[in-house]
């Protein structure tokens, strides 16, 4: 739960203001996806692309968490409590 | 070299410091109530805050939403403002106002915003007041929790759960109505028939209300609030914190009331521990500053009125600085120890950007022109031995009135636009228009030469603007 939450609220603040950084300068109906426009409706891509810098961001917190642990915890994973 | 050390070191690695202190093993904090001066401070700033962040949506301007910062039309109206995201300036200097407001404040007088301002406090008050009067003060919540499942137990959970989830509802509510119109929500609520992303933004801001202020509480200020790990940064010697006087409490030890402490050889203290049962983060702030104390002032409150109680001075707690504690100081230096270079600094940082900000929000012109020239069609020769440009010239009208706007160009001789050299543009509206602009060909100038367009509002020349492009002569 601990390492969950040291995940995704780190990233969930990250996401929130790259979101507002991303939308301000670029306007979504000006956006490709896969070659095509985007033709999604303004709130929905303001979500989606949240939920997209979130993930990312998440992906980022996860990589930092996997690579603290100590040579302890790799050697001996079964005396982790 | 060590030869004070000890000289058995352990081999194995003590195991680590308890790692499942985060959400998992956590002592429930009962807040009991608590009245005085700062709480009325903190009550007038929950009404203040609240008043503004529910009614605000409500008001009208102009016959649209006073507030509305629209996503979807990427506009912000604030009042009589228009903003575009070409105004991201104005944001970026409100921005760091709010820091330096924050670093000026702490400064003076530690955390002010976290004791008063901040959504967590305000909501956790809100929460905790609709907790105290559906379960009762903190002995009977103890009580209750403690007891069995009961009828009445579930009936009084469960009313407190409702009217949480409730404000909580509407808090979201609110939240959403700041960025689609209110207009078009209410209609949804009459219908009930949201978009679907409206209808998971409100629960998912009015879910986290519910989670932070009605459950989490001071774990989000301990664990998650970024501010209060490096508040200590802003903190000096000569800082206002809350501040136990220790000289003046210890011995601590429980008297009859009115006992004069000296003659039963203690301090003022008569540890009675309704400082720790008011702390919102359930620590004992005799034991010095911490990084967990939020600044509240619910202690000071509450030691004051014991100390009514047993006659003796006021402010055993209190608002005091490091320096002044340690150097005995009174008010008086305390407060000439509030203008110092660092606050002196951050106040001066501060009245000079927000100087900055009214004066470009004063001088803003409500007009912005762009020039592209059209690079799909070359420059090409036409009849009478003119060369043709064309361009894309838009035109932004941050108004609210729809304005016709006047446009020409000139930077060299015989230069002039073909057509209509008018444009209507809606209020608050953007529109673009293409230009053939003709000049007379001048084998000198091949290649690019500046030119300027000049746009100005028919009904105020006086605001015109140049905008400057590049005009092609072929070989």
């Amino acid at each position: 739960m601990q390492k969950l939450i040291q995940i995704l609220w780190p990233s969930f603040l990250v996401a929130g203001v790259v979101e507002a950084i991303f939308f301000t300068v670029i306007n979504p109906s000006e956006l490709y996806f896969f070659g095509s426009p985007v033709r999604f409706d303004a709130i929905t891509t303001y979500s989606i692309g949240f939920f997209a810098f979130w993930l990312i961001c998440a992906a980022s917190s996860l990589t930092t968490i996997y690579f603290q642990r100590t040579a302890n915890e790799i050697n001996h994973p079964e005396t982790k409590s | 070299m060590n030869s004070t050390a000890p000289s058995t070191q352990p081999v194995t690695p003590p195991p680590p410091p308890e790692q499942d202190s985060l959400y998992a093993v956590r002592q429930k904090v009962y807040v009991r109530a608590v009245t005085g001066l700062f709480a009325n401070w903190r009550w007038a700033l929950v009404w203040i805050t609240q008043i503004l962040f529910y009614g605000l949506p409500w008001l009208s301007w102009n016959g649209r939403q006073a507030v509305l910062l629209h996503l979807v039309e990427r506009k912000f109206y604030i009042f009589g403002w228009v903003f575009w995201p070409q105004d991201v300036f104005f944001l970026a200097i409100l921005l760091i106002i709010s820091a330096y407001s924050l670093f000026f404040f702490t400064a003076i007088a530690g955390r002010l915003w976290c004791g008063y301002a901040c959504p967590q406090t305000v909501y956790t008050e809100i929460f905790m007041w609709v907790e105290q009067k559906i379960e009762g003060d903190r002995n009977k919540r103890m009580k209750l929790d403690k007891s069995p499942m009961s009828p009445r137990k579930f009936a009084i959970k469960a009313a407190k759960y409702g009217s949480w989830a409730a404000i909580s509802i509407w808090t979201g509510f609110t939240f959403v109505s700041y960025f689609s119109p209110l207009s078009d929500l209410l209609r949804s609520v009459q219908t009930l028939s949201f978009g679907p992303w409206e209808l998971f933004w409100i629960l998912f801001y009015g879910g986290f209300t519910y989670l932070f202020a009605g459950v989490m509480r001071e774990q989000v200020c301990k664990y998650m609030c970024p501010y209060a790990r490096f508040q200590s940064v802003m903190f000096d010697p000569d800082t206002l914190v809350i501040t136990y006087d220790e000289a003046r409490g210890e011995p601590r030890g429980a008297r009859k009331k009115g006992v004069e402490p000296k003659s039963v050889s203690k301090g003022d203290c008569v540890d009675c521990g309704i400082c720790v049962q008011v702390c919102p983060t359930g620590i004992d702030i005799r034991d010095g500053l911490q990084y967990e104390c939020i600044g509240c002032a619910a202690c000071i409150d509450a030691c004051d009125q014991v100390m009514d109680k047993m006659e003796y001075p006021r402010g055993l707690i209190r608002y005091s600085t490091e320096n002044a504690i340690k150097k005995g100081w009174g008010t008086k230096e305390v407060v000439a120890h509030v203008f110092r270079p660092r606050t002196l600094i951050y106040g001066f940082v501060l009245v000079v950007l927000s100087l900055a900000f009214v004066w470009g929000l004063a001088s803003r012109e409500p007009l912005r022109v762009d020039v592209m020239r059209d690079r799909s069609s070359l420059a090409r020769e036409v009849e009478g031995g003119m060369i043709e440009n064309v361009y894309e010239l838009q035109i932004m009208n941050m108004t609210e009135q729809p304005r016709t706007f006047v446009f020409g160009a000139r930077g060299i001789d015989g230069i002039a636009i073909e057509g209509d050299k008018r444009l209507q543009v809606d209020a608050a509206g953007m529109r673009s228009v293409t230009l053939k602009v003709r000049a007379p060909y001048d084998p000198d100038k091949v290649g690019a030469t500046e030119v300027f367009f000049e746009v100005y509002p028919e009904d105020k020349p006086s605001l015109k603007l140049s905008e400057k492009t590049t005009f092609l002569f072929p070989r």
